[in-house]
C-alpha cells in the first residue's frame, strides 16, 4: 500500500525528519554528552556565585586634628568630590581623631576596574583640596576575589620554648612558596610577632643620669646608619671595594651605645635601659587557637599564625586548595620536627566541591526518580528515551554556561534542579504523542518513520509556544537588580538555555531513539483504547 | 478512567450551577490564601532563611577605650563556653583585629578592625552531615549563655553571632539609620531606638554603631613657656609619644630574617604605667619626664604644660553626605519584618513625648524635637531594605512575566479572551504556593518562611501552568476544527486526553522539586513548585475548562461557521 509521505509543517517535524535516519545523529549525541562532561570537569567551582561588587576606601590622615576638624576639612570635601563620580550608590564617611575615612560603594554590577580607576582619578585630580599637613591619601579598592581568602591555615607550636618570632619567621618562608603556586593571588599572615630590638628605658635611671629620651634617639640613630661599599681603583686600574660594617649588628651593639657622658665617664645605653632582642611588643594584636584532640578535649589557647590564601578571579578554588594542601604536606615533616603543627581552618574549595557534588548527586537522584515515574506510566523503553534526553540537555546547558564564563556554584545547580522538572516536559510530550499515535488505530498503516515525524510535528507549535512562555517568565528576572539579582543571576541565565536545548533534544533525539527502541503494537487482535 | 473523567468534565461544564460552584470556590480559595499572608500572618515572609554552616564567628566589641587585656578577659570567657561544645572542632581568637575576611565580614567592616577593644572568635564545626544540630540552632542556643556570662564582665560590651549568610550579605537584619544635624541629638535618639530594639521580642545582638564617650586627659601646652625655655613643641610631642607609645627610631637590615629589624624605643612597662586613672597620676608621671633645651638644660615637662580632663571625641559618621548613626540588630530565627514593625509601632507610641513624629515613605519616620525644633530621620536599611527591594523587583518581574505571556498568547491566539483564560489559570497557582508554605510551616519545627526563592518559583510556575492551559486549548481547537466536535465535547475530550501528559509533567516537576524543598535557601522554591504545580493542575483541568466553556470559542478560534451541533443540544 502506497500513500503520500507526511510533510512536516513545523520546525519540530522538520528537525525530526532531518535527524531521524541521519548517521551523524548518534555522533552528535555523544559529542554533546562529552562536551557537557568536559565543562563539568573544567569549570571553576565555587560555593556562591561571583558578585561584582566594587568600591574604594580613601583614608587620609591629618595628625593632631580632632574628629570635628577632620569632618570639616577632609571628610566633607572628599564626600562632595566622590559624589561627582558616576555609578556611586552610597558614600560613607567616618571622621575620627587624626584620620578621615571615606568609602564609595558602587552599584552592584558596576565594573570593578573602571570603578577603582574613577575613584583614584577623582582623588588625584583633587589632591589640592586636602588641607595643609594632611598625609598622602591611601586608596584601597575593594576586591572580593582578592580580599576574601579561600583558604586559611593556622600554624601553632606545641613547643613552649619556641620564641615568639620564630613561628612567624617559619610561616613567612612557607608563605612565599605558597604564593608561587598557580592562580594564587594574595597570601597574608595574621597573628605572630616580628623580630625587633627593644630599648625599654627606666624613667628613674633616666632622670638619675639627667638624660632625656631625645638624647637616646639621637645616639641610636647616629650609629644605625648604613652606607653602600666604597669603590676605588688602584694604580694598576683594578677595583678595590671597601665596605663599612654596620655599627649595629646585634642587640648587644645597641646596648653598648654611649648615650652621653656624665662627670667625664661615658653612660652606656644598658645603664639606663634594658635592650632586648625580642619581638614587636607594641603590637597589641594576637591570634590564638584551640584544637580539639582525638579524645574530645580542647587544647589550651596557643599562639598561632594564620596564613590566608586568596585566588585570582575566575579560577578554581578546588584546585588551588588541593595544591596548597600538597605544598604544605612537603613542609609537614620539617615543621613537626620543631613542634609546629597546622590545621586548615577554612577551605572554601572543599566546601564548594562538597556543595557541588551534593547537588550533582541530587540532580542524578531526581533524574532516577523521574525515570521510575515514567517507567510506571509510559513503559520502560519510553522512560529510557526521556531519561537519556536529560543528560544531553544538561550537557548543552553546562557547555553554554562554560562558554559564557560562568562558574559551577550552588545557584547554577539549583537552576539545573529547577529546570529539570521543566526540561523533561518537551520530551514527555513528544514521547507521549508518539506513544498515542503508535497505539492508535488510525496510524496502523503508517510506517514508524512517518508516525515519528507526524507525532513530533503535531505537538510542535503548542510546545514551542509553551516553552517560549516559560522562557518569557525568566526574562524579567534577569533585570532584577541589587545583590539578590546578582546572586540569582544563574537562574535566568541558565533556565532559558536549558529549555531551548530541551526543545532541540526532544525534537531530534526523542523520535530518533523512539523509532529504534519502541515496538509497534499489533492492532489486528485488539483495538486501541 | 479516561471515559469517567471525560464524562465528569462534560457534566461539570454543562451544568450552570456546578460552573458557578467551581468559580465561586476558586474565588473563595484565592481570597483565603491571600488572607494567610497579610492579616493573619499564617505565612511569614523573609528574604532568605538561615543556612546550616560549618562555621560561624562571634564578634566581641568592648566599649571604646578598653584595653586589649580587658578584651582578652571577655574572649577567654567566650572560649570557656565554646570549649564545652561537642560539635566544635577548633576555635581561633583574633584579638585586636578581624578574622580572615569572609562574605559577612566584608559588609560588616571586619577587615577594618584595628583597635584594642575588638576581637573575633572563629568556630569551626564538624561537617554538617555528621551533625544533628544546625549551626543556626547552635548559635541560638549559645547566644543567651555567652551574652549573659561574658558581656556582663564590662558594661556596654556587645557580643554578636555572625553566620555566613545564605544569600547576599547585609550589614545586619535590621538597621535603623538615624539622621540628623547635631551629634548629641543623633546620639540621644539612637540610644532610645536601641532601647526599643532591646525590648522588642525576637531581636538580639543590638549594637549602636557609635563610639562610646570615655574620659581622656588633654595636655595643654603653654606656648609662652615653651619658647622661653628654648625647646620646641615638636620636641615636646615627640618625647611624649616616644615615652608612652614608643617609636621605631631606626632599623637594621638583616639577611637572616625576613624583614628589617626595627629598633624600638619606649619607656619600660613599669616606668610608663600610671598608678591609677586620675589626673594626679598623669601629672606625677609627666613630672619625671624631662626635655633637653638648646642650652643642654633639662626641663621637666610639667613646667611647660597643664593637664586637663576631657571627654573623648567620638567618630562622626556620614552616609551620602548626611550625618547619621546606625542602630543594628539581628533577628533570632524570625523574619525581620515583624519585629521591625513592632519596634516601629513602639517608636510611634512612645517617642511623642519629645518628638513630633511624621511618617515618610513606606516605613520611615521623621522626628522633630519639640523643644529645639531640630529634625531627625529614622530610615530602615539592612536586610529589611534589601528584602523590600528584592520583593518589589521580583514582584515587578512577576508582573512583567504575566504581561509578556499575555502578549505572547495574544500573538498566538489573536484573542484577548483566550489569553486571559490562560493568564487567570496560571495566576491561580498562587493559591497552591501560599497554602503549601502554610502546610510546610506546620510540619517543620522552625518557621517556614515565604522567601525570595518562593517568588522565583512562583514566577517559573506561571510559565508551567500556562503551558498546561495552552496544550489544552490547542487540542480543543484542533478537535473542533478537524474532527468537527462540539465545544463541550471537545473541551471534555481534550481535558481527558491532555490530563495524562499534564499529570506526568506535573509529577516530574514535583519529584524534581522534592530535593529542592529540603534545602534551606531553595526550600521556598521547591515548596512553591510542588504545591503551585498541584494547584496549576487543578486549575487547568477544572477551572480552565469551565472558563473555556463560558467563552465563545468559535469566535475566538476564528472559525467562520459553527462547526457542528452537539448531540446534547436540542
Amino acid at each position: 500500500m502506497k500513500h503520500k509521505p507526511y510533510i512536516p509543517t513545523d520546525s519540530a517535524g522538520k528537525l525530526a525528519k532531518t535527524f531521524l535516519r541521519n548517521p551523524l545523529t548518534i555522533i552528535l549525541g555523544i559529542f554533546l554528552l562529552s562536551i557537557g562532561y568536559l565543562a563539568l570537569m573544567v569549570m571553576p567551582r565555587e560555593e556562591n556565585p561571583q558578585m561584582v561588587v566594587s568600591g574604594s576606601t580613601v583614608i587620609i590622615a591629618l595628625p593632631g586634628a580632632s574628629a570635628a576638624e577632620i569632618q570639616k576639612v577632609i571628610v566633607q570635601p572628599l564626600e562632595r568630590k566622590l559624589k561627582e563620580v558616576k555609578g556611586v550608590e552610597h558614600i560613607h564617611g567616618r571622621a575620627m581623631d587624626n584620620v578621615g575615612i571615606v568609602t564609595a560603594a558602587f552599584y552592584i554590577g558596576e565594573k570593578k576596574e573602571d570603578s577603582n580607576l574613577k575613584v583614584y582619578d577623582k582623588i588625584m585630580q583633587n589632591i589640592s583640596i586636602l588641607p595643609h599637613g594632611a598625609m598622602n591619601p591611601i586608596i584601597k579598592p575593594l576586591d572580593i576575589d582578592i580580599d576574601i581568602p579561600v583558604l586559611s591555615v593556622a600554624f601553632f607550636s606545641k613547643n613552649d620554648a619556641m620564641s615568639n618570632t620564630e613561628l612567624y619567621d617559619r610561616v613567612k618562608k612557607i608563605q612565599h612558596h605558597i604564593n608561587g603556586l598557580d592562580n594564587v593571588a594574595v597570601t597574608q599572615l595574621k597573628g605572630g610577632h616580628k623580630h625587633q630590638f627593644n630599648i625599654q628605658v627606666d624613667l628613674g635611671k633616666l632622670s638619675g643620669y639627667n638624660l632625656s629620651m631625645g638624647q637616646i634617639t639621637q645616639a641610636v640613630q647616629a650609629l644605625s646608619y648604613s652606607v653602600p661599599a666604597i669603590k676605588n681603583t688602584t694604580k694598576e686600574n683594578t677595583i678595590v671595594m671597601v665596605g663599612v660594617e654596620n655599627a649595629i649588628e646585634s642587640s648587644k651593639d645597641v646596648s653598648n651605645i654611649i648615650v652621653a657622658s656624665y662627670m667625664g665617664s661615658p653612660i652606656h645605653l644598658f645603664q639606663v635601659a634594658e635592650v632586648t632582642d625580642s619581638y614587636d611588643i607594641q603590637n597589641f594584636k594576637s591570634a590564638t587557637i584551640s584544637v580539639k584532640d582525638a579524645n574530645g578535649t580542647f587544647s589550651p589557647m596557643k599562639e598561632q599564625v594564620t596564613l590566608t590564601v586568596s585566588k585570582l578571579q575566575g579560577t578554581n578554588a578546588v584546585i588551588i586548595a588541593e595544591a596548597v594542601k600538597e605544598e604544605l604536606q612537603a613542609y609537614k615533616e620539617s615543621l613537626s620536627k620543631d613542634g609546629i603543627s597546622y590545621v586548615i581552618t577554612r577551605n572554601d574549595g572543599e566546601r564548594a566541591n562538597e556543595a557541588v557534588n551534593e547537588l550533582v548527586f541530587h540532580l542524578l537522584l531526581s533524574i532516577v526518580i523521574i525515570a521510575i515515574l515514567l517507567v510506571l506510566v509510559l513503559g520502560w523503553r519510553e522512560s529510557l528515551i526521556v531519561t537519556f534526553t536529560v543528560p544531553a540537555i544538561l550537557a548543552i546547558t553546562l557547555f553554554v554556561a562554560y562558554l559564557t564564563g560562568q562558574t559551577i556554584n550552588r545557584i547554577t545547580l539549583f537552576a539545573f534542579l529547577l529546570s529539570l522538572g521543566l526540561l523533561v516536559d518537551a520530551a514527555i510530550i513528544v514521547i507521549e504523542n508518539i506513544h498515542r499515535h503508535y497505539h492508535s488505530l488510525e496510524s496502523v498503516h503508517e510506517t514508524p518513520d512517518e508516525i515519528m515525524i507526524k507525532a513530533t510535528d503535531e505537538i510542535g507549535p503548542p510546545t514551542n509556544i509553551a516553552t517560549l512562555a516559560i522562557i518569557m517568565t525568566m526574562v524579567p528576572m534577569a533585570f532584577v537588580g541589587q545583590m539578590m539579582g546578582q546572586f540569582m543571576k544563574p537562574i535566568p541565565a541558565n533556565v532559558p538555555v536549558a529549555l531551548i536545548a530541551s526543545l532541540f533534544v526532544a525534537y531530534i533525539f526523542t523520535p530518533y531513539l523512539a523509532v529504534r527502541m519502541l515496538k509497534k503494537p499489533d492492532h489486528t487482535e485488539k483495538g486501541a483504547h | 478512567m479516561f471515559q469517567k473523567f471525560e464524562q465528569a468534565v462534560l457534566d461539570g461544564i454543562q451544568s450552570a450551577s456546578r460552573r458557578k460552584i467551581i468559580l465561586l470556590g476558586t474565588l473563595v480559595a484565592f481570597i483565603l490564601s491571600v488572607m494567610m499572608i497579610a492579616p493573619t500572618k499564617m505565612v511569614l515572609a523573609k528574604m532568605l532563611p538561615g543556612k546550616n554552616n560549618d562555621t560561624f564567628t562571634i564578634y566581641v566589641d568592648l566599649p571604646n577605650g578598653s584595653s586589649i587585656a580587658q578584651t582578652k578577659e571577655v574572649t577567654d570567657c567566650v572560649v570557656g563556653f565554646v570549649q564545652k561544645e561537642n560539635e566544635v572542632l577548633d576555635m581561633e581568637v583574633f584579638l585586636g583585629m578581624g578574622s580572615p575576611l569572609d562574605f559577612a565580614g566584608l559588609i560588616k567592616g571586619s577587615g577594618f578592625k584595628d583597635a584594642e577593644n575588638v576581637a573575633e572568635v572563629v568556630l569551626n564545626l564538624s561537617k554538617k552531615h555528621d551533625r544533628e544540630e544546625p549551626s543556626y540552632f547552635m548559635a541560638q542556643r549559645m547566644r543567651p549563655l555567652i551574652v549573659q556570662g561574658c558581656a556582663s564582665l564590662f558594661p556596654n560590651t556587645t557580643i554578636s553571632f555572625v553566620e555566613p549568610p545564605a544569600g547576599p550579605p547585609v550589614m545586619a537584619a535590621i538597621v535603623a539609620e538615624v539622621y540628623g544635624s547635631d551629634t548629641d541629638g543623633i546620639r540621644a535618639l539612637s540610644n532610645r531606638v536601641a532601647d526599643v530594639f532591646k525590648n522588642t521580642e525576637g531581636l538580639v545582638d543590638i549594637d549602636v554603631m557609635q563610639d562610646d564617650i570615655y574620659d581622656t586627659y588633654e595636655i595643654h601646652v603653654d606656648s609662652a613657656k615653651v619658647s622661653r625655655s628654648g625647646v620646641s613643641i615638636k620636641q615636646l610631642n615627640d618625647i611624649l609619644y616616644l615615652a608612652f607609645e614608643g617609636m621605631q627610631i631606626a632599623v637594621k637590615n638583616s639577611d637572616l630574617y625576613n624583614d628589617q629589624i626595627p629598633i624600638y624605643l619606649s619607656l619600660s612597662k613599669e616606668s610608663k604605667e600610671f598608678t591609677s586613672k586620675d589626673i594626679n597620676a598623669v601629672k606625677y608621671k609627666l613630672a619625671s619626664l624631662k626635655l633637653m633645651n638648646e642650652q643642654g638644660m633639662m626641663i621637666p615637662i610639667t613646667e611647660l604644660v597643664s593637664v586637663v580632663p576631657k571627654k573623648s571625641n567620638p567618630t562622626i559618621m556620614n552616609k551620602n553626605l548626611h550625618q547619621m548613626t546606625n542602630v543594628m540588630a539581628e533577628t533570632d530565627m524570625v523574619s525581620q519584618v515583624y519585629p521591625l514593625m513592632e519596634a516601629r509601632n513602639t517608636i510611634l507610641d512612645t517617642f511623642s513625648d519629645i518628638y513630633e513624629i511624621e511618617k515618610i515613605g513606606l516605613f520611615n519616620l521623621q522626628l522633630t524635637n519639640k523643644k529645639s525644633g531640630l529634625v531627625y530621620k529614622i530610615i530602615w536599611d539592612g536586610e529589611m531594605e534589601v528584602t523590600l527591594d528584592t520583593f518589589v523587583e521580583l514582584g515587578a518581574a512577576f508582573i512583567a512575566a504575566l504581561v509578556l505571556i499575555f502578549l505572547l498568547m495574544v500573538i498566538y491566539y489573536k484573542s484577548y479572551t483566550l489569553s486571559g483564560i490562560i493568564l487567570l489559570g496560571s495566576f491561580l497557582s498562587i493559591i497552591g504556593v501560599i497554602v503549601g508554605h502554610w502546610i510546610m510551616d506546620i510540619f517543620t519545627h522552625d518557621t517556614f518562611f515565604l522567601t525570595a526563592t518562593s517568588l522565583i518559583g512562583f514566577i517559573a510556575l506561571i510559565g508551567i501552568s500556562s503551558r498546561n492551559s495552552l496544550l489544552l486549548i490547542d487540542f480543543t481547537k484542533s478537535l473542533m476544527h478537524e474532527k468537527g466536535m462540539h465545544k463541550a465535547e471537545a473541551i471534555a475530550f481534550a481535558t481527558a486526553t491532555r490530563a495524562k501528559p499534564i499529570f506526568l509533567t506535573a509529577a516530574a516537576i514535583i519529584l524534581a522539586s522534592t530535593l529542592l524543598a529540603g534545602d534551606a535557601v531553595f526550600g521556598g522554591l521547591g515548596v512553591a513548585l510542588i504545591f503551585g504545580t498541584i494547584a496549576a493542575v487543578v486549575a487547568s483541568l477544572v477551572i480552565v475548562p469551565v472558563l473555556l466553556f463560558n467563552a465563545d470559542l468559535e469566535k475566538h478560534f476564528h472559525f467562520h461557521e459553527k462547526k457542528a451541533v452537539s448531540i446534547f443540544e436540542p
